[in-house]
């Protein structure tokens, strides 16, 4: 039977949590070198499309995101960085345009709830497999310590009668 | 059962505490600071319009004058809507040391010069191809106008329709020294 113990539970979500956040090993080799079409791409799918609801400049389909996708072209062949395309962008439309909201002032707040959600719903379910178990174990411990209750004068009158058949 | 240890509890407290105050700036926090667009009260970013006239209009040659630059496009209907407002405006104003340019975006040429035949004003207008001027002024959609003073800086952007009064308030705004926001 499996154990529920907190500190297992804990090890097991650390490592659940850890495999979750961290970037793949291939990706991180991936992000090393990229051609000039990826980079465009990569950021494309980091700025908002101005005029659509909801999609990307590498979603969409839009004359504007075309517009922009050859912006983020041109800028990157001068040398440009894609913080410095980024800043760029942000210039002219401001934070909005972000497809993730950089992590200052308020928008730590967006940054910071899933991560406390998680943190926090991990930790109920880890109280209540916790406390479940120890109300089982519980319960098949009692019987096995504690004498059942004995009717003495049943038994008296049982041995007696036994007695009179013996005589 | 003891679930928590009195430092356990503490970090949780704290956590909740400062997602609260987080909250509290989201909702009750300072909104001053709040702008129709990143570039106002920055200087107006540089460019060169080829009109429909076949001239280039450069910006940077305009200035010690109060400029409106209106986004516009043949099949937007609010930019219909304004333009006879912009026309009487540019009447008023054009003395005055006031350029108004109109900048055509996500457009045929032919439906540009269709729709200047019938709304475009004495003014001069251009088209903006590959949408470059667009995207440094940050435009999201048709109409849009930015009022720029007569140092270079961008002191509003309006979005949507203009009215006679509301380019007045603009550009009076434009042409005084500018406040100091503190």
């Amino acid at each position: 039977m499996i154990n529920f113990s907190i500190k297992n539970t804990l090890i097991l979500y650390t490592f659940l949590l850890i495999t979750i956040l961290a970037p793949s090993q291939s990706q991180l080799l991936a992000n090393e070198s990229k051609s000039i079409d990826d980079q465009v791409k990569e950021i494309s799918y980091l700025l908002m499309c101005p005029v659509c609801q909801g999609q990307s400049v590498g979603e969409s389909n839009s004359n504007l995101a075309h517009d922009m996708r050859d912006i983020v072209r041109k800028q990157l062949e001068d040398g440009k960085s894609k913080e410095e395309i980024l800043t760029y962008f942000t210039n002219s439309y401001g934070e909005s345009i972000l497809a993730s909201p950089p992590p200052k002032g308020i928008n730590w707040l967006l940054w910071l709830l899933p991560g406390v959600a998680i943190i926090f719903g991990g930790l109920g379910i880890t109280l209540f497999l916790y406390k479940s178990q120890a109300n089982k174990t519980k319960k098949q411990v009692t019987p096995q310590n504690t004498k059942p209750e004995v009717n003495n004068d049943y038994i008296k009158r049982i041995e007696e009668e036994l007695e009179k058949d013996d005589s | 059962m003891k679930i928590l240890s009195t430092s356990g509890k503490l970090i949780v407290l704290i956590i909740i505490l400062s997602l609260i105050s987080l909250m509290g700036y989201a909702i009750f926090g300072n909104r001053v600071d709040v702008k129709t667009s990143p570039l106002v009260g920055n200087k107006a970013p540089e460019f060169t319009l080829k009109t429909f006239d076949g001239e280039d209009l450069k910006l940077s040659d305009l200035k010690g004058k109060t400029i409106l630059l209106n986004f516009w496009a043949s099949w937007c209907m609010p930019c219909r809507q304004e333009a006879g407002a912009l026309e009487k405006s540019w009447q008023r104003y054009k003395d005055k040391d006031v350029v108004f340019i109109g900048v055509n975006v996500w457009d045929e040429n032919s439906n540009a010069l269709s729709y200047l035949s019938k709304f475009g004003g004495g003014y001069s207008h251009g088209m903006d191809p590959n949408e470059e001027i667009q995207v440094d002024y940050g435009v999201g959609g048709v109409p849009e106008t930015y009022f720029i003073d007569s140092s270079g800086k961008i002191r509003d952007k309006f979005t949507g329709p203009l009215t006679e009064k509301i380019i007045d308030y603009f550009v009076l705004k434009a042409q005084q020294p500018e406040e100091n926001e503190s």
